[in-house]
């Protein structure tokens, strides 16, 4: 099976996701909630190993912190990779461990040249650990931080020269950070190196309920933006078709309502492309 | 610039002030920074303890959730079994006065998020202990199945938890102020929650501690003189509660 477009699995979907005939069709799982001793949890994960592709997007590594990823995490996950043999496993550009507190957020910092190389370490740990490429997302980002040596794009190419890694572009976090830090989403796209691009995550967001506009949050409560099904459609002109994922995690509609945002996705992807350009 | 260690030290101590200005903390942005780990914190919570958030009301469970969060950080970022503090955190609240069984039903619903999360393994079942001739009963070290979690409880917080965990919303209730005994099981991957009498409680907490069948049933029985031992035996297996010892598993 070539994996096409995906959907964030949710358990309250479980029956019906199993049921789904789609070609193409794979499920991204957060690992994190499957780190468990057993139970329904992991039953759950294993029958819906055997009926589709998974992919692992970790949330929890905190890559881009001082410190090294924390081992017993690194081994729980190494756990369910080898176990489950998810065809990606992707992980975030952000941190959230400071010290033994865990913050569940990805968390921003300044791209300087120490941070490059940290995260870089970082990533090959995880990288060597596992045996395998990984992928890392760009970040929603709300605020704007002094000291930054190299633009959000210029780092991932860095990240994926010196790592070998991957990108995952989630188009919904470049609308979302483009708006509140006031840059240009199209030169952003255009800046990522193409032929790094592994996976492509769309997501819906919303207007702070104080600042409106000006402020947007990442919150996957809504329907993918048609602003960021535009931006899909010219970053797929660029790439070619990459495995994309609609994720939802709020406001959840019915899985029938998120197969047809699925569809829309594998639509752009079979449509042909008068030219692919590499960067 | 700090370097990298320094930077998310500041920003983890601005996060978790309250400061308004600055150059971080007067951006607008930075709420969003601030609120999303108490709420993540607080949705967990209310998931791990339903029937506490019901009783208590949503704005009280949330306030009480938001400093139970400030208390008590995650120090793992799986949070599935976030907040096995919170029922002695409810307990030291200054109104529980007006619900003392509160700090019980949180019990309760900890005994069964452990549960969940527990390993796997075969329950010990009537049908595996007739294969074996009853003279063999005595020596047999029956040990809980994984997932087997038990309390005795002061308050009759199983009654109260049973009532709202079957009937949400439900609101009269006058249970018999007494001692209550609980047994969380997951014999088939699914949850069960069973009560416990005092004698069950005796017998599986002594095979717990390694006790052989025959220990624990002698050890019931003079504590309890009045209890039926085969019963109570009986029940903890037709519960799930023990694990299939490996001499038993069948082919």
């Amino acid at each position: 099976m070539t994996p096409t477009a995906g959907l964030g699995f949710k358990p309250c979907h479980f029956d019906e996701a199993l049921a789904e005939p789609a070609a193409g069709l794979w499920f991204e799982v957060h690992p994190e909630n499957y780190m468990v001793d057993g139970g329904p949890r992991l039953a759950m994960l294993r029958a819906l190993r055997e009926a589709r592709p998974l992919s692992f997007h970790g949330v929890g590594l905190s890559l881009a912190g001082a410190a090294e990823p924390d081992r017993v995490h690194l081994a729980r996950l190494k756990k369910l990779v080898d176990e489950y043999k998810p065809m990606f496993v992707s992980e975030h550009l952000a941190w959230s461990r400071e010290g033994t507190t865990c913050f569940p957020d990805l968390l921003p910092f300044p791209r300087t040249l120490e941070a490059l190389l940290r995260v870089a370490r970082n990533i090959d740990i995880v990288q060597h650990a596992l045996g395998r490429q990984i992928m890392i997302e760009n970040p929603s980002l709300y605020v704007a931080l002094d000291g930054h040596d190299f633009s959000e794009t210029d780092f991932l190419r860095q990240l994926a020269k010196k790592t070998g890694c991957r990108l995952l572009v989630d188009v919904n976090n470049v609308v979302v950070s483009a708006n509140n830090l006031g840059f240009d989403p199209y030169l952003y796209l255009d800046a990522l190196p193409v032929d790094a691009i592994g996976e492509i995550h769309l997501a819906g967001h919303r207007p702070d309920p104080e600042h409106g506009d000006a402020l947007l949050i990442d919150s996957h409560d809504s329907p993918v933006s048609e602003q960021v099904w535009a931006l899909y459609d010219d970053l797929l002109d660029r790439t070619g078709p990459v495995p994309t994922l609609i994720e939802r995690d709020g406001n959840l509609p019915s899985f029938a309502e998120l197969m047809v945002e699925r569809e829309r996705a594998a639509a752009l992807m079979r449509t042909p492309r008068q030219q692919v350009r590499y960067a | 610039m700090p370097d990298l260690a320094t930077f998310q030290l500041a920003f983890a101590t601005a996060m978790c002030g309250t400061r308004t200005r600055g150059t971080l903390e007067g951006q607008p942005g930075f709420a969003v920074y601030r609120n999303t780990t108490p709420v993540a914190l607080a949705e967990t919570l209310r998931a791990n303890y339903p029937v506490v958030g019901e009783l208590l009301g949503d704005a009280l469970f949330v306030e009480t959730a938001f400093a139970f969060a400030r208390h008590h950080p995650a120090s793992d970022p799986v949070l599935l079994g976030y907040g096995p503090a919170f029922p002695a955190f409810l307990a030291a609240q200054p109104w529980i006065a007006d619900l003392p069984y509160l700090p019980d039903v949180a019990a309760i619903e900890r005994l069964r998020t452990e549960a969940h999360m527990a390993a796997d393994a075969s329950a010990l079942g009537l049908a595996d202990l007739a294969g074996l001739g009853t003279e063999h009963w005595p020596a047999l070290r029956l040990r809980p199945h994984p997932a087997t979690r038990i309390a005795w409880l002061q308050t009759p917080a199983l009654t109260i938890w049973r009532a709202h965990h079957e009937t949400p919303g439900f609101e009269t209730l006058s249970p018999e102020w007494r001692a209550e005994g609980v047994l969380v099981t997951r014999p088939s991957g699914i949850l069960e929650v069973h009560a416990l009498d005092a004698p069950m409680h005796r017998m599986i907490f002594g095979l717990r501690l390694g006790e052989t069948a025959g220990e624990a049933a002698a050890a019931t029985a003079s504590t309890y003189p009045e209890a039926d031992i085969a019963s109570a035996f009986a029940a903890l297996v037709n519960a799930g509660a023990l694990a299939r010892p490996a001499s038993l598993e069948r082919n």
